[in-house]
């Protein structure tokens, strides 16, 4: 169990140990199977079982179509799993709620509302008054980087941007776990490293529990301080690494670092040993 | 550029004086009786219009049709939206919808008629059942194709089933909703006139149908151009509140198809 020391030492000082006995999140033997169009039972997940800290950045990473999404949405409460349960704080998953934020690739933001009306959107649902949900709308809009566009509809955004409406609109609400579905997937290079670099900044702040489904290695030991690899057909997961990297986490310092290195590289290695590409059915 | 404005601007009128004069000329070519010219017949609009019994008529008729709408309108936006996001309420029905699309809603005037009189009662009902069916389609499709990822994002908000589709379904199912309310209005109009038409008692179809058993050609054809000018009216009005209501989706046409 490797978090980064200098939460560990805060956590010692601040909380009874006792708390650390009921992880934030326990996911606990899930299977899934789906039905394929063709009536054939798909088993999507296989017999996961995973803890996740409080505060802990963890990646789930793997080629596309191990269940990484789904295992994703399990502990969402959007999918309910076909065997096994998911808890958190030690209370069965049942459905979705505020206390699980999710971020989607396809930003899913309220297109009818601006900016503001976004990020203001969950607040105001939990009975925040509007003037305390607006100031810390604005707020939030301004962290995320986006001062000034705060009466822009969706549509008139770029993807980039988007997405840190959907991080604002989510952060808005004050989920205690985040749960980041492929969230830069969609974004060209730039824009992609860029929302990285931000993301890493906004999450030193508070250290909320991340759960960031990724297939790109760079992002997930970028970010993470726990990378859980699956596999495919079935989704399993194949292992767990810990990334043991101090932080505040700079991207140029890190590129050069040869511990970051060296983490990439047996990661990419681990999935060419196992010859785990798109062309197996 | 201004000049550009300047002849766009002015395309509709253009097409409009246009087909007078082709009526002028082919009613002119013709010298038919039953085939007034585009003058004779714009001139018997004022007599139309200036007549209390007729505008009484024509008063009476745009009341049906008001009420006919809006009470269409709110049966058949909940339900297209609730057939949208239900799989169980859809397969309900839609076997009773497919068997009452196809058939013209006039068609069904005799039967409602027998039952329920020819007043207003029975036109109103033929008109909330013109009305009907393009919304309930279009609210369903709109309600259908709302992303699931956007109402899991609003679910984990805490935001109930109904929550849900009242706050997130209908809103983004908006811009589809307001075109089959478009289509509705149209057809509002139309089967208005048809209704009066079966059930000759009152109103604009009434009007025209009467002129028409006496030969009062102009009359109708300036009914005609009424009936026409109230359908340009209605639509370009609605079409005002419709792009007011969905600035914020992504624009559907370059070009605005309607007179306004």
């Amino acid at each position: 169990m490797n978090l980064m020391p200098s939460r560990t030492d805060l956590k010692v000082e601040a909380e009874p140990a006792a708390k650390s006995a009921i992880p934030m999140i326990e996911i606990d033997h899930v299977s899934q199977v789906f039905q394929t169009s063709s009536r054939q039972d798909h088993l999507a997940l296989s017999d996961i079982s995973l803890t996740i800290d409080d505060g802990a950045f963890v990646s789930i990473l793997g080629p596309s179509g191990c269940g990484k999404s789904t295992l994703l949405y399990i502990v969402g409460g959007f999918l309910n799993p076909t065997q096994g349960v998911a808890r958190m704080k030690g209370n069965p998953i049942t459905g979705p709620g505020p206390d699980r934020g999710p971020v989607f690739q396809e930003f899913a933001l309220f297109p009818w509302k601006s900016v503001l009306g976004n990020v203001m959107y969950g607040p105001r649902q939990q009975g925040v008054k509007a003037a305390d949900a607006e100031a810390q709308g604005r707020a939030l809009i301004e962290m995320v980087g986006l001062k000034g566009f705060e009466d822009f509809y969706p549509k008139e955004l770029s993807g980039g941007m988007k997405q840190r409406v959907a991080l604002a609109r989510t952060l808005a609400y004050h989920p205690a776990v985040l749960l980041m579905d492929e969230p830069f997937g969609a974004l060209d290079a730039h824009t992609r490293t860029r929302l990285q670099n931000d993301l890493l900044n906004i999450w030193e702040r508070d250290r909320k529990t991340v759960l960031f489904v990724t297939h790109s290695v760079d992002e997930a030991v970028f970010l993470s301080d726990k990378v859980v690899m699956m596999s495919r057909s079935p989704g399993r997961i194949k292992q767990i690494i810990d990334i043991d990297l101090p932080r505040p986490r700079r991207r140029t310092e890190l590129l050069l670092d040869p511990r970051y290195q060296k983490y990439v590289v047996e990661i990419e290695r681990m999935f060419d040993d196992a010859g785990d590409d798109e062309l197996r059915p | 550029m201004t000049l550009r404005t300047l002849i766009e601007r002015l395309a509709p009128l253009l097409a409009c004086v246009g087909l007078l004069t082709l009526w002028q000329v082919a009613a002119l070519g013709l010298n038919n009786d039953s085939f007034p010219t585009a003058l004779d017949s714009v001139r018997a609009v004022p007599a139309i219009l200036g007549d209390k019994e007729a505008l009484i008529n024509i008063l009476a008729s745009l009341r049906r049709m008001a009420i006919g709408f809006a009470a269409a309108v709110l049966v058949s936006i909940p339900l297209g939206l609730l057939m949208g996001r239900s799989r169980g309420v859809a397969s309900f029905f839609n076997p009773l919808l497919m068997v009452i699309y196809p058939v013209p809603k006039a068609a069904l005037m005799p039967i409602i008629m027998l039952w329920l009189g020819v007043g207003d009662l029975s036109k109103t009902l033929v008109i909330f059942l013109g009305v009907s069916l393009p919304v309930i389609y279009h609210s369903f499709e709109g309600a259908k194709a709302v992303e699931e990822k956007m109402l899991w994002s609003g679910a984990a908000m805490g935001l109930s089933a109904m929550q849900r589709l009242i706050r997130i379904v209908l809103p983004a199912a908006l811009p589809e909703i307001l075109t089959g309310c478009r289509t509705g209005l149209v057809l509002a109009l139309i089967t208005m006139v048809t209704s009066e038409m079966i059930a000759r008692q009152s109103g604009a179809g009434n009007i025209l149908f009467n002129a028409l058993d006496m030969g009062q050609y102009d009359t109708v054809y300036a009914m005609i151009i009424i009936i026409g000018a109230m359908g340009i009216c209605l639509d370009a009005a609605f079409e005002r509140m419709r792009e007011r209501l969905v600035r914020w989706s992504e624009p559907q046409f370059d070009i605005p198809l309607s007179f306004s």
